[in-house]
């Protein structure tokens, strides 16, 4: 469904990521890890276009994306829910849902879509008029998610959905995931917490100073002594 | 006499906030602050007069002039800040100077440096009497434009997507495009609402002064760009609160400063005005934008 092929991303000088190549095929979980630093975000930011590439390709649907702008991706139906979950903050849950699903669909299906979402999020129901800025991390996440997901995407870039939350919001986060991807949903994952990502993974991309040092099935890579050395701590 | 002034002070007021507010929108989305603004203002009061003196029926030539500025701010986007859009602030800060000088030697050159006047209907300078007041017609339909201008803006930006899409793009606008609504558009709509915005001010501006020149726009938006700074630079109420602010305490201090100190008018509302950023660096409604590393 996506395939990234030597792609190179620079800022200025610095060169962010050297090399990437990783597939991710219709209804799989591909886990992207790896140490701060290691290219993660930067390699989904080039995906979803915020990024742009310095050479190699970025192909979806068999149809080359690189370089068109993150609006345009955004309509193929590939979404990114962005780290640090940036959500609108001084718009109300219910106006962040709504642009998520504003362009993808007539407005009436987009309501339904958003009822669709607040059934899976009882939460944002609850705060349907509140401000977004108000609401704790671990609702800001799944505002985020929710929001990504109102523009029906057949694929879904989550960047870090564990970070800052408390561990039982983590817990809740990645059973939703898991749910999301039950539902058909492909998504290509970038988590620092390793044994995590590999728990509801398929497979697994491990980067380093911006190169694949490793990639294979989640269960190979939770055996192998690289991975439990550097990663796992054991 | 106070009523009288009251209104006068309102009205300056309005036409002030109007000018901020299309100064403050563009500002939010962009990060630009567009010097050509005046000349939008400037533009729409020359399309009037060239509608009244086509015999346009005077709402006709109205409409048809604050659509004039609209077009125009429109088109100085898609001419002379789009392809600009990655550059830095300060090329888009000169740009905007750039546009601005040559829409005034333009307008020197090719129209007239010397002011032309508009024959605007005999009513809008007329009076009428509230019991022992007697208020002016310009200055009330003034406020009411303004009033019903913030109005409808405000309707805009809460209820329609592409308001509710400005308003989040002013706090994280990459963001915005990854929900795959086009930059383009939301950039398009903020420029059009300035040069609304303009071309409203212009047409409240002229009916005050029955006259149109190259530099007409220079000194309201100057004194606009003031108040959205002291209101809180890219914030909209800021910039309303702002443009009401500066309007009722220019026309209060012309009314009650003796003869002698009058001709220190503006010194002493700069001084205000540097008061309040001493105190409130962020202005007095400071505006909503995640920082980003």
């Amino acid at each position: 469904m996506l395939s990234v092929e030597a792609l190179k991303i620079r800022y200025g000088e610095v060169e962010a990521v050297r090399r990437v190549d990783l597939t991710v095929d219709s209804g799989e979980i591909i886990a992207l890890v790896g140490a701060n630093g290691a290219g993660k975000s930067s390699t989904l930011g080039a995906v979803a276009g915020l990024v742009p590439a310095a050479s190699g390709k970025v192909v979806f649907d068999g149809a080359d994306i690189t370089g068109l702008a993150p609006e345009a991706i955004a309509r193929k139906g590939v979404a990114l829910v962005p780290e640090g979950r940036r959500i609108f903050a001084s718009l109300t849950v219910a106006d962040n849902l709504r642009l998520g699903g504003a362009v993808h669909q007539p407005a009436a299906e987009a309501r339904v879509r958003e009822e669709e979402m607040l059934e899976l999020f009882p939460v944002l129901r609850r705060y349907h008029r509140v401000k977004g800025g108000n609401l704790s991390g671990g609702e800001q996440q799944m505002l985020a998610i929710a929001r990504a997901l109102m523009g029906k995407p057949r694929m879904v870039l989550l960047d870090e959905p564990s970070l800052g939350l408390a561990p039982q919001l983590i817990d809740t986060v990645f059973d939703l995931i898991a749910e999301l991807r039950r539902k058909g949903l492909t998504i290509l994952l970038v988590e620092q917490n390793v044994a995590l990502a590999l728990e509801i993974a398929d497979r697994a991309v491990v980067l380093a100073n911006g190169e694949v040092v490793l990639a294979g099935t989640a269960k190979e890579l939770a055996s192998s002594d690289l991975v439990r050395q550097a990663y796992l701590g054991a | 006499m106070i009523a009288q002034q009251i209104i006068n002070a309102v009205s300056l007021g309005g036409v002030y906030a109007l000018l901020a507010l299309g100064l403050a929108i563009v500002f939010s989305i962009v990060g630009l602050i567009n010097f050509a603004h005046g000349e939008l203002m400037t533009l729409s009061g020359y399309a009037l007069l060239a509608s009244l003196v086509l015999g346009f029926p005077f709402p006709m030539a109205v409409l048809v002039a604050v659509s004039c500025g609209a077009l125009a701010a429109v088109a100085m986007e898609r001419i002379a800040f789009r392809p600009m859009r990655s550059a830095s602030v300060t090329s888009l800060l000169l740009t905007s100077f750039a546009v601005s000088s040559l829409l005034k030697v333009v307008f020197q050159n090719g129209i007239s440096a010397r002011p032309q006047a508009v024959a605007m209907p005999g009513w809008m300078t007329g009076a009428f009497s509230f019991g022992d007041f007697t208020i002016g017609v310009g200055p009330s339909i003034s406020i009411v434009v303004s009033a019903l201008a913030l109005i409808a803006l405000e309707v805009f930006l809460r209820r329609s997507v592409t308001g509710t899409a400005m308003r989040a793009a002013a706090e994280d606008f990459d963001v915005v495009r990854l929900m795959g609504i086009p930059a383009s558009r939301i950039i398009a709509t903020a420029f059009l609402l300035s040069g609304l915005l303009a071309g409203l001010a212009a047409m409240l501006w002229v009916a005050q002064r029955a006259s149109v020149d190259p530099l007409m726009g220079f000194t309201p938006v100057l004194k606009a760009f003031i108040a959205a700074v002291v209101g809180g630079l890219g914030s909209l109420p800021g910039a309303v609160a702002g443009g009401f602010l500066l309007g009722i305490i220019e026309v209060l201090l012309q009314a009650t400063l003796p003869a002698a100190i009058a001709p220190y008018r503006d010194a002493i509302v700069l001084s205000g005005v540097i008061a309040v950023l001493l105190l409130r660096p962020q202005g007095l409604i400071p505006a909503v934008r995640v920082q980003r590393s």
